[in-house]
């Protein structure tokens, strides 16, 4: 006879821009059923409505702290599609630099102080590897914890020598970007990226040279990376893998095994026209859809793009495109885990479904051969996923991870192509129309859709990573991908499962949360804990 | 030892962000050199043991002392004043303000959300967002114009969107090490030291603004931007370019206008079709003067600057 489902609720799992809750149930110490709620409703949509065309550009970075660069980005995309603008080659180079500078940012700043915190918590101290990982990762006062965090503040210092500040510049605007940096802006930014390379990249994350880390390309070339040097084994990277094993990350965490991405940083002689349909063949990195199942890979169209309200907090029918959504919130947002749960939408592709999104979807899509042959092509993370049997806490987070020394190379390649002398702005003529601009923030895919009618916004609609993954059950009751992907978590000990915030923070969900434990037959709350 | 908590209501986590690119102090620095507990921070991680409601009661009921309270977004009223669309740990976040800011020595608001209610007060306000002692330039938000944390201050409001990370390191350990006598606020609770001079005080195109040479577009190498794009510098209370952002620089010095963002009203017209990015202009003179300057001053001011601008001034200045 199985034993009891225990009901776990978890509120906030902990991370940013509002608060996340989860209510997991558990029978037989597994995870067997998940629910992710979205508990913060600020209405930036509706803010939007009828303002200024260009009100994006200042208010959608401050949707998310963590993702303002990329938020710009799409405003300012969106508006120069809507608007039929050119581009100057320099401005999608400065445009790509902010994006890069950010998410390289992000690298350092979200390993150690949100996810390698959880590797010194004591459900591991029977790890061989514990005492390493307290003494290099635990929260302030880890020798690595302090470095890297201190040490992710230096790549956006690029972004304020074109922005002026990081975070929540607005220096990305229809027609180019505001700055005309001068060789010395240039020279710092390549100073600062040295610094970041010879202080962390290099000898504290890989133990080696990016040189030598760029020539994996497959799971056996990794491994036999790995067992090369005691550099490698010991470097931040060969300790999270070897400790990820050892605690068992690489056997939960896997979701739909369906990916998304938009495609991201624009070839700077390839987009100075934009128009929406333009966009898929102008991408360095290429967009793409991939599934798992049938392991095939195919372009991503925004056209596809659904949003269900079935199980969300809002008064307006499900499947619209968001070129055809109203946001109408539910002024009574009771939560109902049979009916309305959450403040996010449930994001699906029409064809496809639910897709998960982030940096482990760029990264299977980087596998394909779909696209365009000048597109960047990675065949490690696809490679790793088949050999290793699917998507896992370990993989995602590693794919994360992976981004930085191609992030790093892209910046390289952006101060080495701007032609100072050139322009950096053409004045745009403002009329009306349809725009959408989309970026790959770090935590995955995200884009803006704006409507301009007479001279004002008629409708904004944004839909960011964190809608695609944290979403809840769509129109026909499909799990949301971390719903999804929680489902199989092994449970130690229900007063405090750690391993819910391993899945949830492998996400890197830009949401605060917290996780409630029931048992649920007597419904008595067995913990209640954040997830970081 | 002082014990910091730290909590988000209707926020973007930009100033969490902006705090931890502070690097004298560093966050770190802020635990190990100066003995700043942090209690809970959302996005900071520590290890809370069992359960953040157990801790965050301790602190309402005085059990546990809170020494500063930290807040960063807006307080979240919707719908019609209970806010349910902002929960946290069980209950309306604005319900764990109302009790933690009773009990708090000091109480800090941090960035534009938590001292005036920022963009998601922007109207239609759909969230009926206000700051914590203020909403817009209106004293009271939602804890009342009389309000007074235990050492008997006003809600110390550090603005600015985000605030800048050595605004708020300075407070906290200010506070921490015994200073925070030495605090003085201005009229919107706003530390003088960082909110007397102007944004416009220290930016590289004070000559352009003095001899009245404009940046008439983005992407130019000289002229000063209030003249045509909008900038708010001459009347924006901050020292963004007396204490450099990310080390390196500022908005007007990059070519981006001010937009105002620690003065109460930002974001300034609501962002009415037509306001942003363009100065705001009846027959010709800016409707928002620099600070202090009447029409006719400006008028003068300007046709002697026009007359006696050197030739120079309209070469690019910041060249390659």
């Amino acid at each position: 006879m199985p034993s009891a489902v225990q009901t776990l609720d978890i509120s906030p799992v902990g991370r940013v821009e509002g608060d996340l809750d989860v209510r997991v149930d558990i029978q037989d110490g597994v995870v067997v059923n998940a629910w992710t709620q979205a508990e913060l409703f600020r209405g930036f949509e509706i803010i939007l409505r009828d303002k200024d065309p260009q009100a994006g550009l200042v208010v959608t970075p401050r949707a998310c702290g963590i993702c303002g660069a990329s938020h710009l980005t799409c405003a300012a995309w969106a508006l120069d599609t809507a608007w039929g603008t050119t581009v100057p080659r320099n401005a999608i180079l400065a445009r790509n630099l902010g994006q890069i500078v950010e998410s390289i940012q992000s690298l350092p700043r979200h390993h150690y102080g949100l996810f390698m915190i959880d590797y010194t918590h004591k459900n591991y101290s029977r790890s061989k590897y514990y005492e390493e990982a307290v003494k290099r990762w635990a929260p302030f006062t880890g020798t690595n914890y302090e470095l890297g965090v201190t040490i992710s503040g230096r790549p956006v210092e690029i972004y304020a020598l074109l922005g002026g500040q990081w975070p929540h510049s607005s220096y990305m605007v229809p027609g180019g970007v505001m700055c005309a940096p001068t060789l010395t802006d240039v020279t710092r930014a390549w100073s600062i990226l040295e610094h970041f390379r010879r202080n962390w990249l290099e000898p504290v994350w890989l133990g080696c040279s990016m040189e030598r880390y760029e020539q994996i390309k497959s799971y056996d070339d990794f491994m036999a990376w790995l067992d090369e040097r005691p550099e490698h084994a010991n470097s931040d990277l060969g300790l999270y893998w070897r400790m990820s094993l050892d605690v068992g990350l690489d056997k939960y965490g896997r979701g739909h095994g369906r990916y998304v991405t938009w495609g991201y940083l624009p070839h700077e002689d390839k987009y100075n026209k934009p128009t929406i349909d333009g966009r898929n063949a102008a991408m360095r990195m290429k967009s793409g859809v991939y599934d798992g199942r049938t392991d095939t890979h195919k372009l991503m169209d925004q056209y596809q793009t659904r949003e269900d309200t079935k199980h969300a907090w809002y008064d307006e029918a499900g499947g619209l495109h968001p070129f055809d959504r109203t946001t109408k919130a539910t002024m009574k947002n009771t939560t109902d885990h049979d009916g309305k749960y959450s403040w996010s939408t449930a994001v699906r592709h029409a064809e496809n479904g639910r897709l998960e999104a982030g940096p482990l979807a760029r990264q299977m899509v980087n596998g394909g051969t779909h696209g365009e042959s000048w597109q960047h092509h990675d065949p490690l993370i696809l490679d790793m996923y088949k050999r290793m049997g699917g998507a896992s806490v370990l993989l995602r987070h590693f794919a994360r991870m992976h981004e930085g020394v191609k992030l790093y190379r892209e910046a390289e390649h952006n101060l080495r192509e701007f032609r100072l002398n050139d322009e950096w702005y053409i004045k745009p003529t403002e009329k009306d129309g349809r725009g959408w601009g989309a970026t790959e923030a770090i935590r995955g895919a995200l884009c803006h859709w704006i409507e301009v009618q007479g001279g004002k916004i008629k409708n904004y609609q944004m839909i960011a990573p964190t809608t695609w993954n944290v979403g809840p059950r769509s129109g026909d009751d499909i799990r949301g991908p971390i719903e999804e992907a929680l489902i199989g978590t092994p449970i130690a000990d229900a007063s405090d499962p750690v391993e819910v915030g391993h899945v949830c923070r492998s996400y890197d969900s830009c949401l605060v949360c917290t996780v409630h434990a029931h048992d649920a037959k007597t419904g008595k709350e067995l913990a209640r804990f954040r997830t970081a | 030892m002082a014990n910091l908590l730290w909590l988000q209501g209707g926020a973007c986590s930009g100033n969490t962000m902006s705090f931890l690119n502070a690097e004298e102090p560093s966050a770190c620095d802020l635990v190990t050199d100066f003995g700043i507990n942090v209690l809970w921070h959302p996005s900071l991680g520590l290890e809370l043991g069992e359960n953040l409601k157990k801790m965050l009661n301790g602190l309402v009921s005085g059990q546990i002392p809170l020494d500063i309270f930290v807040f960063e977004g807006s307080v979240v009223n919707a719908p019609g004043g209970t806010g349910e669309w902002n929960r946290f740990a069980g209950r309306p976040m604005k319900d764990w303000v109302a009790d933690l800011a009773k009990v708090a020595a000091f109480t800090v608001a941090v960035g534009d959300c938590a001292t005036w209610g920022g963009i998601p007060a922007t109207a239609p306000n759909p969230s009926e967002s206000v700051g914590l002692q203020f909403l817009k330039r209106a004293s009271g938000g939602f804890l009342g114009p009389a309000y007074k944390s235990k050492a008997g201050l006003p809600v110390i409001n550090i603005p600015g969107c985000p605030a800048h990370p050595d605004w708020i390191t300075q407070i906290v350990v200010a506070v921490a090490t015994g200073r925070g006598g030495d605090l003085t606020l201005d009229e919107f609770g706003r530390p003088k030291t960082f909110f007397t001079s102007f944004t416009q005080t220290g930016c590289t195109r004070n000559m352009h603004f003095a001899y009245k040479v404009s940046a008439t577009e983005f992407g130019q190498r000289k002229g000063c931007l209030f003249y045509d794009l909008g900038c708010r510098g001459p009347m924006t209370h901050s020292p963004c370019n007396r204490v450099l952002w990310n080390r390196q620089s500022s908005k007007t010095r990059a070519g981006m206008p001010c937009m105002g963002c620690t003065e109460p009203e930002f974001p300034f017209f609501d962002l009415a079709p037509g306001t942003v990015f363009k100065t705001q202009t009846v027959m010709g003179v800016p409707k928002d003067m620099p600070q202090g300057v009447d029409k006719t001053g400006y008028i003068k001011l300007t046709a002697a600057a026009k007359a006696a601008s050197p030739a120079w001034a309209e070469e690019d200045i910041f060249v390659v």
